[in-house]
């Protein structure tokens, strides 16, 4: 164990320490884990340019050898992760004034795990870690200033969900257990049957930490619906998902050549998480529901870029295969970075008016913390996939490899090609609705009712921070692929080149190509050009001396009305509800009245107040309600019949088992 | 139908008794007048409240007093997550008029739609006590100035009927020759703002083309485009001798045929017709309840026609269709205004044909409902428009009017519900409401 790898040790003890003082002081818990962060931060980078950092090793419990190493694909998924909780932490210090050392304890716990997870070389400390995550989150949410009713069954969902993943990891874990001998993280052995359960089991479970559909109840429920701390859903949204996707990508990366149909899977469920998060984020009106759904938007791109990768590998064409992969990785790190904004942008909204409703939020946050204006920006553009922007490149390289499914050999993997491309750049186009949504009735609405500037430099700082690393990966990406090329390679298992060049008069290097060449993007390019353009606009007035375009400035124009008066100004809600009442059927939207009505059809002398909503709701929900329906049904009937409380019933059931198991001994050795 | 059966119904059934009358056209401006009291009965017995009593209608339509903008229809008060008011106007009809319609919306479709009133109001009929009898006049056509002829002839009337004035039959078959110039103008004008709306640009540049076309035979026929002074002693000189009649005659032939040409497109054109079909239904029970008139009414399919209903000298010797639709949405107020069109030329080839010869005994006014008291009662472009007239010694004492406006902004606001925005003009035009009528 070199310097790198005791780094890495402390690293992750940094986090547990960081719990443990949290509990009696916790900013400073808060502080630690921010440095835990920055020191993961530094060995993440290591892995990546220097090889792989191995730290502590020990034996396990079960006689396995465990150890911490940070290899190519590890070492990305801490460096995402790393980036999103420093700003996290630090955020925290200010955010976290009002409530219990719990959430903090909680924090640093989450932070812990999924650092341990991420580092663990085996399944089994993997399996600890997983776990370990899932109550931490868990005990995040219940700290939630909401209803408490609300809280608990949202974080009930959370954990019921949380569970469910960890038994069908715990069922993938056994499979590469059974194959291999060992729980070490070495390619898979077997194949056959077995891979193709580890893979189903894998992919079940992972997909319900990522909160993709079907299961993208458990990413915006208990975010949303309990109004969860912004830290807390910041961590949730950015690295928990994360640390899903790794676990994908680290099995994965195990099972060797995968037949067509496991890309395909990958690809469908990405898709329609796409469509399905996308949409709903559109008409959320939640400041932090709305970033949840785009979560699930986002966790299907990697999806759909990871099945791309899938099926070309299978169909061996390595260029699209490896050019997939960088758009998977990617878009990861992009989602990563922007989406802490947005929740930690909500966080910051949050405690200028005192709400998560984006109905009501709007006009009341005056642009006093310039820093957290202009990183909410560059996130929400970011999301929106708007050059030069990071989520600009990652959504381009998407679609880049979607265009290029025309190579896939049986029709209908091309056509799953073509309709998995549609939905995505369908979602691509319903998540601008989203985020110019979130941006404009939070920021840019014209702030004339907002009182005083209330500045909080302790979140504005952390949330500029990023939305500076968001613009960053967005003009250097053809630098950050090349940089990302061993995890690539760690997960491919080949070696691969990251598919940068230089094409007409752009430099070597300075263009990220799809194919050779299908299509190219110059990053750096676009704000140069941009810049030049200012230039010349501003050369224009400046030597020809005609001064600054003269600006006039006048009240909107309300059709002779007096603009902007209390309730006549538009409200976020009426912005999407033409998708509402578009989308109705997978929306199931409904027009819910209550009261007498409208004076001429209740034959009121004078008129009652009587109220209109519209109303939508995630028909997935309605499914797993009835699930919940149905399970409560079978254990009441249980109860009546079978567990009623009566001693002889219980004593009878006794004997019948002691019986059976005479016999069977009997049986199978008389 | 023969003009003998409506007369041989139940004498009360539609009788406009003083009683009756007085109830509804009060001077503080009541809306509601009831053209079927035995419909309005027999909804009445389904066990739904009435509309709200005089006082609280007068208490809504005083808001903010007279002058000052305030709501033409009842206050409702709707709420819900995300509404809000989406105010348009009152800067909302170009140059002609001015009105605001405060739209509460969740966005996209149309919760409560409130036209607001009041921003031109030029207290014109309080004004007119004490006046000579032509000066009022004077005042009354410029209300509305492209439904002036009805006005004017639903003010003279009244006034006639006040001081037991007795009219030469020449003077009244004039005021009928102007008033269906006017229809016709006023439909064929609704039909080119629809079609404009609709984006009918063929259409709607035939069809204004075709409207300017009849204000220049009004201007021709009496001297001027809007008929202002053109029924009043003393207006500009008429070209109404056998000459013009037949020159009138001559010109609106090929008018006639024109419009039906014009329609026959706008049949054709499955975009005009989807757009108005099912847009802002009236209910038959609600315009009954609240006291739809003109075409607003008989597209529910109730067939009232003042001209038929309480005629007056020409209608009576004269044959006039009776239009009614079922439907009660845009699509059926559009053709009951075209099938008057149709009507309204039939009517002035009959009263061209049969102009009744200079001299003989002048025809009577209508009994003063009391003394000195007179109602006027014809049916414009757009529906029943009442007068009610006090007058003394040729001085005006004190005029009330219930226009059709008056009466149909309800059922327009009432339509709107559930509608979407893009909805607003065809729904808006198709009622031909002019806020001019209640700006008075």
């Amino acid at each position: 164990m070199d310097a790198w790898g005791a780094a890495l040790t402390v690293a992750v003890a940094t986090f547990f320490g960081a719990a443990a003082v949290a509990a009696i002081r916790p900013k400073l818990g808060y502080a630690l884990s921010a440095a835990g962060a920055v020191l993961l931060l530094a060995v993440a980078v290591e892995a990546l340019v220097g090889g792989p950092v191995r730290g502590a090793a020990w034996s396990g419990p079960l006689g396995d050898p465990e150890s911490l190493v940070l290899d190519g694909l590890s070492g990305f998924f801490a460096l995402a992760a790393a980036v999103v909780w420093i700003a996290t932490a630090v955020y925290s210090l200010t955010y976290d004034a009002r409530r219990s050392p719990l959430l903090a304890v909680c924090f640093s716990l989450t932070l812990g795990s999924i650092a341990l997870l991420v580092a663990s070389s085996s399944f089994l400390l993997f399996l600890i870690g997983w776990e370990t995550m899932t109550v931490a989150s868990y005990g995040m949410i219940l700290q939630a200033l909401g209803r408490r009713g609300r809280v608990f069954s949202a974080a009930f969902v959370f954990l019921v969900f949380g569970e469910a993943s960890t038994l069908f990891v715990i069922l993938a874990v056994a499979g590469l257990r059974v194959g291999n001998g060992t729980f070490a993280e070495v390619p898979f052995a077997s194949a056959g049957d077995l891979s193709a359960l580890v893979f189903v089991a894998s992919l079940l479970g992972f997909a319900l930490k990522m909160g993709v559909a079907p299961f993208h109840m458990s990413e915006w429920l208990p975010i949303a619906h309990s109004s969860a701390p912004s830290n807390a859903s910041a961590v949730l949204s950015s690295t928990l998902t994360l640390a899903g996707a790794y676990g994908l990508f680290r099995v994965l990366s195990l099972l060797g050549p995968p037949p067509l149909w496991w890309g395909a899977v990958t690809l469908g469920i990405g898709a329609a998480s796409v469509l399905l998060g996308a949409l709903f984020a559109a008409v959320s009106e939640h400041t932090k529901g709305l970033p949840a759904y785009s979560t699930i938007e986002n966790n299907g791109l990697i999806l759909v870029a990871l099945g791309v990768a899938l099926l070309a590998r299978a169909e061996g064409l390595t260029d699209l295969c490896v050019f997939a992969l960088f758009a998977a990785f990617y878009q990861a790190l992009a989602h990563a970075v922007a989406k802490t904004v947005l929740f930690l942008a909500a966080g910051w909204t949050e405690h200028v008016t005192g709400t998560f409703d984006l109905t009501s939020v709007g006009g009341r946050v005056k642009r006093g913390d310039r820093a957290a204006f202009a990183g909410t920006l560059a996130a929400t553009l970011s999301l929106a996939a708007a050059p030069p922007l990071a989520g600009f490149v990652s959504e381009w390289m998407i679609l880049e490899s979607l265009f290029q499914s025309y190579q896939f050999v049986p029709a209908w993997v091309q056509f799953l090609g073509l309709v998995s491309g549609a939905a995505v750049a369908l979602g691509a186009g319903l998540i601008v609705i989203a985020m110019v949504k979130f941006l404009g009735f939070t920021l840019l609405w014209n702030p004339s009712a907002a009182g005083a500037a209330r500045r909080s430099p302790g979140l504005a700082v952390p949330i500029g921070a990023v939305g500076a690393v968001v613009l960053g990966l967005g003009i250097g990406a053809p630098w950050v692929l090349r940089f990302l090329t061993p995890s690539v390679a760690a997960f491919s298992g080949f070696p691969v080149t990251a598919p940068v060049g230089g094409l007409l008069s752009v430099p070597n290097g300075w263009s990220i190509l799809s194919g050779s060449p299908f299509g190219i993007l110059s990053p750096p390019m676009v704000p140069i050009l941009l810049a030049i353009g200012a230039g010349v606009g501003a050369a224009y007035y400046l030597l020809g001396r005609r001064g600054a375009p003269a600006a006039r400035v006048t009240p909107v124009w309300m059709a002779g009305s007096p603009p902007g008066r209390d309730g006549e100004v538009y409200t976020s809600f009426g912005y999407s509800t033409g998708l509402r009442i578009m989308m109705s059927t997978v929306l199931g939207t409904r027009e819910i009245r209550s009261g007498a009505g409208p004076v001429s059809e209740a034959g009121l002398a004078t008129p009652e107040p009587y109220s209109v909503d519209l109303e939508v709701l995630d028909i997935f929900k309605l499914f797993y309600d009835d699930l919940v329906r149905g399970g409560e049904a079978l254990a009441t009937a249980l109860k009546a019949r079978v567990m009623t409380g009566d001693l002889g019933r219980y004593l009878a059931y006794i004997l019948v088992v002691v019986l059976a198991t005479v016999i069977y001994v009997a049986a199978a050795f008389g | 139908m023969t003009r003998s059966a409506w007369r041989e119904e139940p004498a009360d059934r539609f009788a406009l008794t003083p009683d009756r009358a007085l109830a509804y056209v009060a001077p503080e401006g009541a809306f509601a007048l009831y053209n079927d009291f035995a419909a309005r009965d027999s909804v009445l017995a389904t066990g739904l409240a009435p509309v709200p009593p005089a006082e609280v209608v007068a208490a809504w339509r005083d808001q903010g007093g007279e002058r000052r903008p305030h709501r033409l229809v009842p206050p409702d008060t709707v709420e819900g997550y995300g509404t809000f008011t989406f105010p348009y106007g009152p800067i909302s009809m170009g140059v002609p008029e001015s009105g605001r319609f405060d739209v509460v919306t969740y966005g996209e479709r149309v919760l409560e739609l409130t036209p607001i009133g009041g921003y031109k109001a030029r207290r014109t009929l309080p004004s007119l006590a004490g006046r000579p009898l032509a000066d009022a006049a004077l005042r009354i056509e410029r209300l509305a100035g492209n439904v002036a002829a009805a006005h004017v002839a639903a003010f003279l009337a009244a006034a006639e009927s006040a001081q037991g004035t007795g009219v030469p039959t020449r003077e009244l078959w004039t005021r009928a020759l102007a008033q269906e110039l006017q229809r016709i103008y006023n439909h064929v004008h609704v039909l080119g703002r629809i079609a404009e709306a609709a984006s009918q640009n063929v259409g709607s540049a035939e069809t204004h083309a075709l409207a300017e076309q009849i204000l220049r035979l009004q201007g021709h026929v009496f001297g001027h485009r809007w008929l202002f002074g053109a029924l009043l002693p003393g207006g500009p000189p008429r070209r109404l001798d056998l000459d013009g009649r037949r020159a009138l005659a001559a010109a609106l032939a090929p008018r006639s045929k024109e419009f039906e040409e014009l329609w026959e497109l706008f049949l054709d054109s499955r975009t005009f017709v989807d757009r108005i079909q099912g847009t802002c239904p009236v209910a038959r029970e609600l315009a009954v309840r609240w006291g739809a008139v003109g075409p607003t009414l008989r597209a529910c399919g109730v067939p009232w026609d003042d001209r038929l209903r309480v005629p007056v000298v020409p209608y009576t010797d004269l044959f006039l269709a009776l239009p009614h639709e079922r439907d009660g949405d845009a699509l059926a107020r559009v053709l009951v205004r075209v099938q008057e069109v149709r009507s309204s030329f039939l009517l002035l080839e009959q009263l061209l044909d049969r102009w009744p010869a200079d001299g003989g005994a002048p025809e009577e006014a209508a009994p003063p409902v009391a003394p000195g008291r007179g109602l006027g009662r014809v049916e414009a472009p757009s529906g029943d428009l009442v007068y009610d007239v006090r007058a003394r010694d040729g001085r005006i004492e004190a005029v009330a009017a219930r226009t059709p406006s008056d009466a149909n902004w309800p059922l327009f606001s009432f339509g709107m519900r559930d509608a979407v925005f893009t909805d607003f003009h065809f729904a808006f035009e198709s009622f031909g409401l002019v806020f001019a009528e209640t700006d008075r």
